[in-house]
């Protein structure tokens, strides 16, 4: 590995100390005649230097008074936490089905709703009005009085159908 | 570099977990006093407000409270207790709209870094004063490259253990954290010109 393109990437992990033996060793000797690379990794040892005095100059932490008699406490209560409930990957999808849902039940209830104002609608077109009558307004004789009706033309027609002979006539032949 | 998630008393932290399943209040209230501290100094680089502070590191907590049987005791209890806490973090910025997982493809994260080199720390210069201009540049750095640096450069984490507590490759903890390093260089001249060296 001579390349200044190999060795750039590396540099940053070799400082970290991630690299193998087998990967460190052509890089140390790239180090060695590369001035171009030795300059970034001095680069990122400087910058390095920054987070590392930041990390020994940290205050201490103040933590709350009794916090892990709190915890504790809360953990045996069965307390799984506040922020838990709150998760959105969990909640978010579920939120959605529940709108989902009530879109779906109001757009149901609205489209009952027409279809009733319509039937009513059709059913008022059809019943009569001061100007129009319907058949079934007309005078028509109920279903009993229609058979005696009918009972009595057949009767008439039954007489009217007997042969004409009078009793007198009867006797007189053969 | 050893790493700071090693743990001096794993045998005495497996006991307490032990106990704390099998229902002794007091074995997890001493886990908890053991490790608050560092929870509390984790929250802080995500958080200044002492209430949003002490929330997720309760949090933290009381998850851990409830997935004590699953610890496996392949890692040390801080370990993974490290990974409960960075997750709910992770959840927590998610909460507030700073997603972690900042696009990469935002060219403000992508683009070059700056050739000019960076001084070290001036040896005349405060401690106090370093670390106060460290932790300036770091606010202002996306969520995505902190995140990274924190684990690298404060928990001394190696990239084996910050993949696995993210859920990435070891070959995109190398990438992220060697953009970070380039924003916070980046960020640094820009709060702070009077510490570059040139081209």
């Amino acid at each position: 590995m001579n390349a200044c393109t190999d060795s750039r990437p590396l540099i940053m992990s070799y400082l970290d100390g991630e690299l193998s033996e087998a990967q460190a060793a052509p890089l140390r000797k790239h180090l060695l005649e590369c001035q171009p690379c030795r300059a970034s990794a001095q680069d990122q040892k400087n910058l390095t230097r920054w987070l590392s005095t930041a990390k020994q100059v940290e205050e201490p932490v103040h933590v709350p008074r009794d916090f892990a008699a709190r915890v504790a406490r809360r953990a045996f209560q069965g307390d799984r936490g506040a922020l838990t409930v709150e998760a959105p990957m969990a909640v978010l999808p579920q939120r959605r089905d529940e709108r989902s849902f009530r879109f779906v039940l109001v757009l149901t209830a609205a489209a009952a709703v027409i279809v009733l104002c319509f039937a009513v609608a059709i059913r008022q077109m059809t019943l009569p009005t001061s100007s129009r009558m319907m058949a079934q307004d007309e005078n028509v004789l109920p279903l009993d009085k229609t058979i005696q009706e009918l009972d009595r033309l057949n009767a008439r027609d039954c007489e009217a159908a007997k042969p004409d002979v009078k009793p007198a006539e009867a006797g007189r032949r053969p | 570099m050893e790493a700071r998630v090693m743990e001096p008393q794993p045998a005495d932290d497996l006991d307490l977990v032990q106990e704390t399943v099998a229902g002794t209040q007091a074995s997890f209230e001493l886990l908890v006093e053991r490790y608050q501290s560092r929870m509390f100094a984790l929250a802080r680089h995500y958080t200044k407000n002492p209430v949003e502070m002490e929330d997720l590191v309760q949090e933290a907590f009381l998850k851990a409270f409830t997935r004590l049987d699953t610890f496996q005791h392949q890692s040390s209890f801080y370990t993974w207790l490290y990974r409960i806490a960075t997750n709910t973090i992770l959840d927590w910025m998610k909460r507030r709209g700073r997603s972690p997982v900042t696009s990469v493809e935002d060219p403000e994260l992508i683009g070059e870094p700056s050739r000019v080199k960076i001084a070290a720390p001036d040896a005349q210069m405060e401690r106090n004063e370093t670390a106060r201009i460290t932790h300036e540049v770091l606010e202002h750095l996306p969520d995505i490259f902190r995140q990274v640096l924190v684990m690298r450069e404060f928990e001394e984490m190696a990239y084996q253990d910050i993949a696995e507590t993210l859920g990435i490759s070891i070959g995109t903890v190398e990438s992220r954290l060697f953009r970070a390093r380039a924003r916070f260089k980046d960020k640094l001249l820009q709060l702070h010109p009077e510490f570059g060296q040139g081209e």
